[in-house]
């Protein structure tokens, strides 16, 4: 009788272990040490990493950071053109300043994303494939430059996907890629 | 009536206070039971409170219907969310520890004093958290699980949360005192593996529980302006140390409710002491790591720290997961093999007592979790993944198959167990009774995975009103994901009926069920008693139809896992 409302008898660590248990020990143990090892290798080779440099900034030092650059860029009908390869955006509530913006594929752009209030999720997705979409969070008071290349030309959307308030639902922001 | 209610706390106990329970076999004192039924009672009110706010939620969800304004959503957000995964589980926890301990033990509930201080300081504070959220005015906001500051929350908010983590620490007290006087009354005597479990449990809710006064009293003392700013990503370490704790709480009462009710409707035994224990240390060190999860997209954390966290260490976890996925249903076949129940591959489960409601919640339980919970919580949880799932609809469908799955179906095998075996009554209706694992399990299953395909297919995000059909100043929406809303939408009232399907029973039997007799609870029982013994030891016996199960969970899981790396793949490039 082995339950498991009673102690166990005598040498119970010594007890032989199914053979199909110790089997299926050895799977779901090479499982976990594979995907173990499939995501380490990532951060090697694989494209689509969340990493870059983060800054403490304070909010006020951040939002004059976007003002500076969005002086410098250029102003369009379709949004702002970056005056390099650094594209600035604020999250505030409710809309991302700096955006629209218009960006070329094939170009590595490093995207400086913060905050100038409260905590807000950067979603993004071309309208084309929308199960194409990367989340990130954003914070007050940081700096996170993450580098990003776009491959397809699309209008991309940028919506909030944190709970930054009441408006929430109202934060949204687009990229224009366009062919480079 | 109030006659009637006072009654349910009573059994008819010995001299001293204790009796042998018909089913179990085990000695239960007159103290620890009348805890367990008293936690146990409010967990299910906390629940009904829960299930009320996922209506409207849901309701909300579903744009068609469109039930609430943003202005009242993340209130009732908050209320759906508190009820349901912080107060029907951490009451029934509670219980859990109590019957973990003292009943499996035989002793007396120590500290009786200290249970019911525990018990009002709980009651007091959910009361006190549910009325902050309910009164939410601006400039504070909803405080929806998480109260990530800068977001002001009111500082009554905090205060409760945390008076709450104290009341709930002051309850789990006389567990502890349990387990240490049985350690200096039989120091040699090992623990039953549900008690080891129940113990397992406890010190994770001690980790969790220091974790959340942390961030709660960082917030709070932000809010009454003791400290003038409040930092977001310390908040964030601190706070999942308590948000995702919690579930880890949930996660390994389950398993040791798992453990007790396949054994005692199932006639389950335990296969291998020394792998199913080894599985419960490996969680005492590793699955706090699972928080990391909700950090792998923000910014000021290095690579190295998440991988750590999120993979060297939390796989410990997730391994140690996937040998109870092995241990649970090989110790239903064994158990039933020796009963001379194991025909075939698959005999065993065939001829398991399926129109028993508490052994079909526990085996849904097992199966939701494993399936939909598990896979996708290791697969959302590796740090590249992560960026495709975070925040989206999807996570919230991991969680629902976690929670409202997994540990709320075994909740409610365990509160059905506890209204035949300690309330002592029949259920008000048999068939509604066996209904109920069924609708719900069914229903909720179905609703969960058009959350999750909401998100990871269209990105509909979390903790929002309205996305998908209309997301105002803008005439871009979400619109592509609406059939899978209206699947959702039918499907989650489904799931809230089969809630109010268990409500009805549980509540209605505590109210009208006719009193058990001496032999009416034999049903429960496994087929030639709960003590069965076919003459070799367990692990002679075949477990190939578990393993069988265990292949196929393996594929589906490999799929899903090269699926969402495909998906990734696709994207552009992000990172350095």
């Amino acid at each position: 009788m082995t339950s498991p409302t009673e102690p166990p008898e005598g040498n119970w660590w010594d007890e032989p272990v199914s053979r199909r248990e110790s089997m299926w020990l050895g799977i779901a143990g090479i499982w976990s040490i594979g995907i173990f090892s499939w995501m380490r290798g990532f951060t090697e080779f694989g494209d689509q990493n969340p990493t870059g440099t983060t800054y403490d900034v304070s909010s006020e030092e951040y939002r004059q950071r976007v003002s500076e650059y969005k002086n410098a860029a250029e102003d369009t009908d379709r949004g702002l053109v970056p005056p390099g390869d650094d594209v600035y955006i604020g999250a505030m509530r409710y809309l991302w300043d700096g955006l629209p913006v218009v960006l070329e594929t094939g170009k590595e752009y490093d995207f400086h994303i913060g905050s100038y209030d409260v905590q807000h999720g950067f979603s993004i997705r071309p309208e084309g494939t929308l199960s194409q979409q990367i989340n990130l969070q954003v914070y007050p008071d940081t700096e996170w430059v993450i580098p990003m290349t776009f491959d397809e030309p699309d209008t991309y959307h940028v919506i909030c996907n944190e709970f930054c308030g009441e408006g929430h639902r109202t934060m949204h922001g687009t990229l224009v890629v366009e062919e480079g | 009536m109030l006659a009637r209610i006072t009654d349910l706390f009573e059994n008819d106990y010995g001299p001293d206070g204790f009796r042998t329970c018909s089913v179990t076999g085990l000695d239960i004192h007159r103290s620890a039971e009348k805890y367990v039924k008293l936690f146990g009672l409010t967990a299910v009110i906390a629940l009904v409170v829960g299930g009320i706010f996922a209506f409207n939620v849901a309701m909300t969800r579903w744009e068609l219907v469109g039930l609430l304004e943003p202005s009242s959503y993340y209130t009732h957000l908050s209320m759906h969310a508190w009820n349901l995964l912080i107060f029907w589980m951490v009451f029934m926890e509670i219980a859990i520890l109590y019957v973990g301990g003292p009943m499996i033990l035989g002793r007396r509930l120590p500290w009786t004093k200290v249970a019911a201080a525990g018990w009002v300081t709980m009651v007091v504070s959910a009361i006190g958290v549910n009325y902050s959220i309910w009164t939410t005015e601006a400039p504070n906001q909803a405080p929806l699980l998480t109260a990530y500051v800068p977001l002001p929350v009111s500082s009554l908010f905090y205060g409760m949360a945390i008076l709450f983590l104290v009341g709930a620490t002051i309850a789990a007290l006389p567990f502890f005192v349990t387990i240490w006087k049985e350690k200096r009354g039989r120091p040699e005597a090992t623990l039953p593996l549900i008690a080891f479990g129940a113990f397992v449990t406890g010190i994770i809710a001690v980790e969790a529980i220091l974790g959340g006064i942390a961030a709660f009293g960082y917030a709070l003392a932000w809010r009454l302006e003791f400290i003038a700013t409040a930092d977001a990503g310390v908040y964030r370490h601190l706070y999942w140390i308590v948000g995702h704790g919690t579930q880890q709480i949930n996660l390994v009462a389950m398993i040791t409710v798992w453990y007790f009710l396949t054994h005692v409707v199932g006639g389950a035994v335990v296969v291998s002491e020394k792998v199913s224990r080894s599985a419960f240390i490996l969680y005492l060190f590793f699955i706090n790591m699972g928080a990391a999860h909700h950090l792998l997209v923000d910014p000021g954390i290095s690579a190295n720290w998440r991988i750590w966290n999120t993979s060297y260490a939390f796989y410990g976890a997730a391994f140690a997961s996937m040998i109870h996925a092995f241990a649970i249903p090989a110790g239903i076949e064994v158990g039933r093999r020796r009963r001379g129940l194991g025909g075939g591959l698959f005999g065993w489960l065939t001829s398991a007592p399926w129109k028993n409601p508490i052994f079909a919640a526990i085996t849904f339980s097992v199966i939701l979790f494993g399936f939909l919970g598990g896979i996708t919580g290791v697969v959302m949880g590796q740090m590249q993944v992560n960026m495709t799932w975070h925040n989206t609809f999807a996570a919230v469908g991991h969680f629902h198959a976690t929670v409202a799955l997994g540990t709320t179906l075994a909740f409610m095998g365990l509160v059905f167990f506890v209204v035949r075996t300690m309330f002592q009554r029949q259920f008000v209706s048999g068939f509604l009774a066996m209904l109920t694992p069924y609708a719900y399990a069914g229903a909720m299953g179905i609703a969960t995975i058009m959350m999750m395909y909401a998100g990871i297919l269209y990105g509909v995000p979390r903790r929002t009103a309205e996305v998908v059909r209309n997301i105002p100043g803008s005439d871009f929406s979400l619109a592509a994901a609406t059939p899978l809303f209206a699947v959702f939408g039918i499907f989650a009232v489904l799931a809230i009926l089969g809630g109010v399907c268990f409500v009805a029973v549980a509540v209605g039997s505590l109210l009208f069920g006719d009193r058990i007799n001496e032999g009416d609870n034999d049903d429960l029982l496994p087929e030639g008693g709960l003590r069965s013994d076919g003459g070799k030891p367990v692990h002679a016996y075949d477990m190939r139809g578990t393993f069988t199960l265990c292949l196929v969970f393996m594929a589906v899981f490999v799929a899903s896992y090269v699926l969402n790396w495909y998906l990734l793949t696709e994207l552009w490039a992000i990172g350095l």
